[in-house]
């Protein structure tokens, strides 16, 4: 478009760059490449069908787990909150999280994490993604930032459902505190909200292994089976009371750090440590699979 | 497409890692725990003296408070050995509190205690009441003493 043209025309050009042409670096390699590449993979996922699925999955499960629920007399007792499903709509969310973080999470975030770089593997394809002009390093970010979008994505869409859930078919009546206290529903609504949120950072940890597995073993199935299976594991050790020094170094115990902010005298410790362990995690298998990614050979297919 | 195999210099230092966690959870497994009876008992009293008061305005007697139930536990596990510290569905606190006529009440709770620091108390149903209860209004509810979750800070 460097012909003058007609109105429209220059319109569109003023909007596409909005710098005039005698001011135009050479772009930042880094960033902006980064972004094409980021915009790329988003869209990939977006039109895998088991992206869209397990978005659907989350949306509706909760949906269907409290008409289940209200239906059977039997309380879930042996997981907080779930002595109180048929009292206040706000327990129904908190019973799903602490439900959820034995399996659910490393799965869901495991789905795509787990085969964003495998799956290049799977069909040949490296050599013709970096061809275009982007390096390992822009391409292994890009990957990693939808498969971190991804995670988020799933995290707000399940928070967000299981609260409507609850709200819509049991009620807004107020919430015991773990103190014992009575809280009232919109207290209630934003502590149900900020409980889920801590549940990111150790989610993020799980997308992390998910990546460094899906790049070190190149396989898909690896890749999306191993966060559960270690994931499971971490479980196995708590449940059999196992050190607590080591138990405190376990990704799934930051799943358990929202209890505080359940308490009347609120106490965020567990908050803090879980938070430091589950950057660890995410900087340690980051760095291994990208310098794994880094150093590998891919002149054959 | 060149396969890196493992060099025995990447065993050894496998082996060496592995051996060296090994150790490391030997060395910590004897430690110190996050459950002890200072934190359970703190823990137990202020739940059941907010439980209980909510437990006495659902029976049509408000008016009473956290302070004036003032409960007192007394807890400790079954287990020889285990030093009244450690997750465990052997721990047993005997709570001492004060009702809404001031009379003093003693019962027995049964807690089951998990390593993430949460715990699930059962009451004694001869004084507590029953699991379900009749409100005020008549409706059927649940017994908020019978039993109850808690969670203490482990940090």
């Amino acid at each position: 478009m460097t012909t003058p043209a007609t109105p429209a025309t220059t319109a569109t050009a003023t909007a596409a760059a909005p710098v005039p042409p005698a001011a135009v670096h050479p772009r930042p390699v880094g960033r902006g490449r980064v972004a094409t590449a980021y915009r790329w993979e988003v869209t990939k996922l977006a039109a895998q069908a088991r992206t869209r699925a397990t978005l659907a999955v989350c949306l509706l499960a909760p949906f269907v787990f409290v008409v289940l629920l209200d239906r059977q007399d039997r309380l879930p007792k042996d997981t907080l909150y779930g002595r109180w499903v048929h009292a206040s709509g706000f327990a129904t969310p908190l019973l799903i999280l602490g439900f959820a973080a034995q399996w659910v999470f490393p799965l869901l975030t495991s789905l795509v994490a787990g085969d964003i770089f495998a799956s290049e593997d799977q069909h040949g394809t490296w050599k013709t993604i970096l061809t275009r002009s982007h390096s390992r390093s822009q391409i292994f970010w890009a990957k990693t930032l939808a498969a971190a979008t991804f995670t988020t994505a799933v995290l707000t869409v399940l928070a967000l459902s299981c609260l409507t859930a609850g709200v819509l078919l049991v009620g807004h009546q107020p919430l015991e505190s773990l103190s014992g206290t009575l809280l009232p529903p919109g207290r209630a609504a934003g502590l149900v909200l900020a409980a889920w949120a801590t549940a990111l950072p150790p989610l993020l940890g799980f997308t992390a292994l998910g990546i460094m597995l899906s790049v070190l073993t190149r396989s898909s199935p690896a890749g999306i089976v191993g966060p559960i299976i270690l994931g499971l594991l971490m479980q196995l050790y708590a449940f059999l009371n196992g050190a607590d020094t080591i138990r405190h170094l376990l990704l799934v115990t930051p799943f358990d750090a929202w209890h505080g902010l359940l308490a009347a005298h609120p106490y965020y410790g567990p908050l803090r440590d879980g938070t430091f362990v589950s950057v660890g995690y995410l900087v340690l298998c980051l760095a291994v699979a990208y310098t794994a990614l880094r150093r590998r050979d891919i002149t054959g297919g | 497409m060149r396969m890196p195999r493992p060099s025995s210099g990447r065993l050894l230092r496998a082996a060496a890692a592995a051996g060296a966690v090994t150790a490391l959870t030997a060395a910590l497994a004897g430690c110190a725990t996050d459950v002890t009876r200072p934190r359970v008992e703190g823990s137990l009293g202020p739940v059941f003296a907010n439980l209980y008061v909510h437990q006495q305005t659902l029976l049509g007697h408000p008016g009473l408070t956290p302070a004036a139930v003032a409960a007192r536990p007394t807890c400790h596990r079954t287990t020889p050995g285990s030093h009244d510290k450690g997750a465990g569905s052997d721990w047993i606190c005997q709570v001492g509190w004060t009702d809404g006529t001031g009379r003093p009440q003693n019962g027995k709770f049964e807690l089951q205690v998990r390593s993430n620091g949460c715990y699930q108390a059962g009451g004694p149903s001869k004084i507590v009441g029953p699991i379900m209860i009749r409100d005020t209004a008549g409706t059927s509810v649940i017994n908020p003493v019978f039993e109850f979750d808690g969670c203490f800070d482990t940090t």
